[in-house]
């Protein structure tokens, strides 16, 4: 085999990514990529364009089984490493920035129908029965909005695309801090696709959380401060959500 | 759902990722529940039947679970990255396998190629798999099979030199124009390359 040099990694990188190297010359291909830091990102440039390859294929749906095995292990081996970590609801609680648990009934009741709204999705034959529901939650969420305003709690009304639809949107600041996206008649978005929620500052957006739309309402909680934020946007994501935004906003609030 | 479960649905990937690392089950089953089906996809296009695809994806996303650290946000997304997971294991398991589906690939790399747009035609709905395809479809067909053989049954560029009895050369020029011709699919819109 030919000693990997400039030429032979440029004659090579490509097959590189499409996994198409004997493992020889993979090897060696990664020991001059690892001398050579400097061609890591061509590397994975390229790579990402092999990757989509991946998305490619007919769709295909695994067994409950399967997923019913690989949660055993992972519960079975979860347990050990437990102990050593913090409690699994204080952590998500840094993420959603609830310093106290100790929240008044208007936010746990903003989760509350934030559960149901993304519950809806995957439960058709409760549909009926769980839109009623979540009807009536929005307007008990409604209430507690009002009640936040009269306790000079703020709303921003979010512009945009949708808004012209007939889409209603407002962040409201709750008490303790506690900022929320109130939205109605929402359009739907297809099931691998979310809503993701932006917090911007000067040209940096941070993602600020994930909401799935279902035209009755739903109620999110913003993940970021806005303190000293320009504005808060709302873009169409793929399932998961995006690093950055990858498309333009359907609603905007400038602060 | 328990109630504590439900606060997962709205955290990124990145930051499931986060609680995965620190031995989260139910951060891991949210991921679980987003990225399986591609996951799984993605097997059965390399392995062709279900059990063995299963065995594949449970093998993945087992890796995930033990792995999370080795993530990097840099290197692309959370979905890619499992994705490259399924694609690495499941080329080492083609390779390790002593009978391969090579005889019924040699077939299909012999036999004329239907007309790509018709095996792209199926309307999906994920856009980003549209997309793909679209870009898929604006390969030459003796490209697109090079990098399938490449990319989907494990073969090295060698072995796909005799499989379809072509100069290495060619095999890597087709591998290499393939690539670009998708990078230029997604440049010629104005649109990043999805990572």
């Amino acid at each position: 085999m030919s000693e990997m040099n400039y030429e032979r990694f440029e004659d090579l990188k490509d097959a590189y990514v499409l996994g198409a190297l004997p493992e020889e010359e993979r090897l060696s291909f990664e020991d001059y990529l690892a001398a050579h830091p400097e061609r890591q990102a061509e590397v994975d440039e390229l790579g990402a364009v092999a990757g989509l390859l991946a998305f490619s294929p007919q769709e295909q749906e695994p067994s409950p089984e399967l997923r019913n095995r690989v949660m055993e292990v992972v519960e079975a081996e979860a347990e050990p490493r437990r102990v050593r970590s913090r409690s699994t609801f204080a952590r998500v609680g840094d993420y959603l920035s609830i310093r106290n648990l100790a929240l008044g009934a208007a936010a746990l009741l903003v989760i509350g129908l934030l559960s149901w709204n993304v519950m809806l999705q995957g439960q058709v034959q409760d549909l009926q029965g769980r839109v009623q529901d979540a009807q009536g939650q929005i307007q008990d969420l409604q209430g507690e909005l009002e009640v936040a305003q009269a306790q000079q709690s703020q709303t921003i009304k979010l512009k945009g695309s949708w808004a012209e639809q007939g889409a209603i949107a407002e962040v409201a600041s709750m008490p303790k801090h506690q900022i929320i996206l109130v939205a109605r008649n929402m359009p739907s978005v297809p099931e691998d696709k979310t809503c993701q929620i932006w917090v911007i500052k000067g040209d940096v957006p941070k993602s600020s959380g994930l909401f799935q739309p279902d035209g009755n309402g739903t109620a999110t909680p913003i993940t970021n401060s806005i303190t000293k934020a320009d504005a808060i946007a709302v873009t169409v994501e793929r399932a998961g959500g995006s690093k950055k935004p990858t498309s333009a906003p359907v609603l905007l609030a400038e602060l | 759902m328990p109630e504590r479960g439900r606060q997962y649905l709205i955290l990124a990937d990145e930051d499931l990722i986060s609680l995965v690392e620190a031995a989260d089950a139910e951060a891991f089953a949210t991921l679980y529940d987003r990225h399986s089906r591609a996951a799984f996809s993605l097997a059965y296009r390399m392995m062709g039947e279900r059990q063995a695809s299963e065995d594949l994806t449970q093998d993945a996303f087992l890796k995930v679970w033990r792995g999370a650290s080795s993530y990097r946000a840099e290197r692309g997304s959370v979905r890619t990255w499992i994705l490259s997971i399924v694609h690495n294991r499941g080329i080492d398991q083609i390779r390790s396998q002593a009978s391969r589906r090579r005889t019924q690939e040699k077939i299909e790399a012999s036999a004329p190629r239907s007309q790509p747009s018709e095996a792209f035609a199926e309307t999906l709905k994920n856009s980003q798999r549209d997309q793909v395809r679209e870009a898929l479809d604006t390969l030459p067909p003796e490209q697109l099979k090079v990098l399938e053989l490449a990319y989907f049954s494990g073969y090295t560029h060698v072995e796909i030199s005799d499989l379809l009895r072509l100069p290495l050369g060619t095999v890597k020029g087709r591998m290499r124009l393939g690539l670009k011709k998708i990078r230029d699919y997604f440049e010629s819109r104005d649109a990043a390359v999805p990572r």
